[in-house]
């Protein structure tokens, strides 16, 4: 079996990320992916932030192979939940979060186009902070002209030193100009997530990052795992770049202490 | 059947490497199973006073005995200073005989809604060459500044050369609803908006574009391969590759 670890996808039950936990299973078997984590859908990370972690644990603890799953042995643990709060819940959001985790949530997922805030807004910061306290890295999509460019979450890593950040899609695909001198500051803290990045394109941020940077990552169902993976290897092979592929994820997810 | 790539560039990659010979690259979009190319330019794109020796080069790549007539040059012009780029936008598509207009508009600094643009849609008016915008990105280059320029001139054709990209491609796909001559480009969005878009925009204005030519960087292998992961049937590919860029280019 593989190590590769695909770093975001959805089993949503609408709009296009739309696709049964069976068919995500199915979809990273083809690819040959050992494992994924496995975020709420859309609205869920707009609005129904609770009821959308409860599915996404539920369905992580349920899937084939999981214990207590109906599947073939030998896949524990395959579906990795994360998890999500609008910052704007506040106080009660943190509380929420904590009691993600505990639930078995491995990262927290912000969208800031998506929760209606910028990156840079104190609003978030009490999600930062516990975050922090969790050592639960924090994966925010970034891409959106305006609420969340690369920079804009590279200055908020800078402002939260101790809490980790997973760069989601390196702004892709425009904010892409500002990837180099965001990759040069190698923050400790930062990390950069592939999905929506042209695959034929990641060796370029590659060479600047280095691999124990770099996260392996498809947004499945919006794209397919197969051909994101084969994609990705002819730029940033596989076999020489393990970090990206398993390793950098794998370490931060197995930190995390409810 | 052809297969009309509607989005490429001639960048200064190829420009430095084999001059305004075009045999390289046209072995390149031929390995990928593509017949025809429509040409943007790049240089001209970033560097305004390069714009007029960037239409040139563009010309004579594409009227180049190794282009074969398969490269199709759309040009470009600095409407900033607007008299000078209208004149440029005149000698390109009369002198240079080029058969299109692109803009970049947030690289070049332009705003669909400024009134050279409608200027510009009257020289494409007046050649009868359509207009492709790069869009999926604010302050200039959104789906909705196209479309309400392009209603503006119901007899100009305008194409959305990424529709909308990752963020905007669902007002890209309400844009072209409400739009009759607003072609959508699938260049660019993931396989999920893709399938979205074929399946909610007018099929008789769906064209395909890789992106191809910005940089060395082959991107033809993923991007053909995606539009092989959305499900097209023969009639929707053959009208997507084929039938509907003749059309919109008069071939
Ligand atoms: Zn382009």
């Amino acid at each position: 079996m593989s190590s590769i670890i695909d770093a975001y996808t959805t089993s949503g039950t609408e709009r296009e990320t739309a696709l049964p936990v069976e068919e995500l299973i199915r979809q990273l078997d083809d690819a040959g992916i050992a494992r994924a984590v496995v975020a709420p859908e859309d609205r869920e990370i707009a609005v129904h932030n609770r009821a959308g972690n409860e599915r996404i644990a539920r369905l992580a603890a349920d899937a084939p192979g999981s214990p207590g799953g109906t599947g073939a042995p030998g896949n524990a643990g395959r579906l990795i939940p994360a998890c999500t709060v609008n910052p704007w819940f506040g106080a009660e959001g943190v509380k929420e979060l904590s009691r993600a985790v505990h639930a078995g949530a491995r990262m927290l997922v912000l969208a800031p186009a998506l929760q209606g805030f910028y990156l840079g807004d104190e609003i978030a910061n009490p999600l930062y902070e516990a975050a922090k306290e969790m050592l639960l890295p924090v994966y925010v999509h970034t891409g959106p002209h305006g609420p969340a460019a690369p920079t804009q979450l590279a200055l908020v890593a800078m402002q939260f030193p101790r809490t980790r950040f997973i760069m989601g899609h390196c702004g892709s695909t425009d904010h892409a100009h500002d990837m180099p001198a965001a990759l040069k500051l190698k923050l400790p803290n930062l990390w950069f997530e592939l999905s929506l990045v042209r695959p034929f394109a990641i060796h370029h941020w590659g060479k600047i990052a280095g691999d124990e940077r770099l996260i392996f990552g498809t947004s499945a169902p919006r794209n397919l795992p197969r051909h994101e993976l084969q994609h990705a290897d002819l730029s940033w092979p596989i076999a020489k770049n393990s970090g990206t592929y398993g390793r950098n994820i794998e370490a931060l997810l197995a930190e995390v202490r409810p | 059947m052809n297969v009309f790539d509607c989005h490429t560039h001639w960048a200064p990659c190829f420009q430095n490497r084999d001059g305004r010979n075009p045999a390289a690259w046209i072995e390149l979009i031929r390995s990928a199973g593509v017949s025809h190319a429509v040409i943007l330019p790049f240089t001209g794109l970033i560097h305004d006073g390069k714009v007029g020796q960037d239409n040139d080069d563009l010309a004579a790549v594409c009227a180049h005995p190794a282009a074969e007539g398969r490269m199709i040059p759309f040009c470009t012009a600095q409407i900033s200073v607007p008299d000078e780029g209208l004149a440029e936008i005149r000698r390109a598509l009369g002198t240079l005989k080029m058969r299109g207009i692109k803009f970049h508009p947030w690289l070049q600094g332009l705003s669909p809604g400024w009134a050279a643009m409608d200027d510009v849609c009257d020289l494409a008016e007046e050649f009868d060459v359509p207009i492709l915008f790069h869009d999926g990105t604010p302050p200039f280059s959104l789906p909705a500044q196209m479309a309400l320029l392009a209603k503006r001139h119901p007899r100009v054709q305008i194409i959305l050369g990424h529709t909308g990209l990752f963020e905007h491609w669902r007002e890209a796909i309400a844009a072209v609803n409400l739009t009759p001559n607003l072609w959508p480009c699938l260049c660019s969005p993931h396989v999920a908006a893709l399938k979205e878009i074929v399946r909610r925009c007018d099929p008789q204005r769906l064209l395909w574009g890789s992106d191809h030519g910005f940089t060395l960087d082959n991107f033809y292998p993923y991007r053909r391969g995606l539009m092989e992961l959305i499900g097209l049937d023969d009639k929707q590919r053959e009208a997507m590759y084929d039938v509907n860029p003749r059309r919109l280019l008069k071939m």
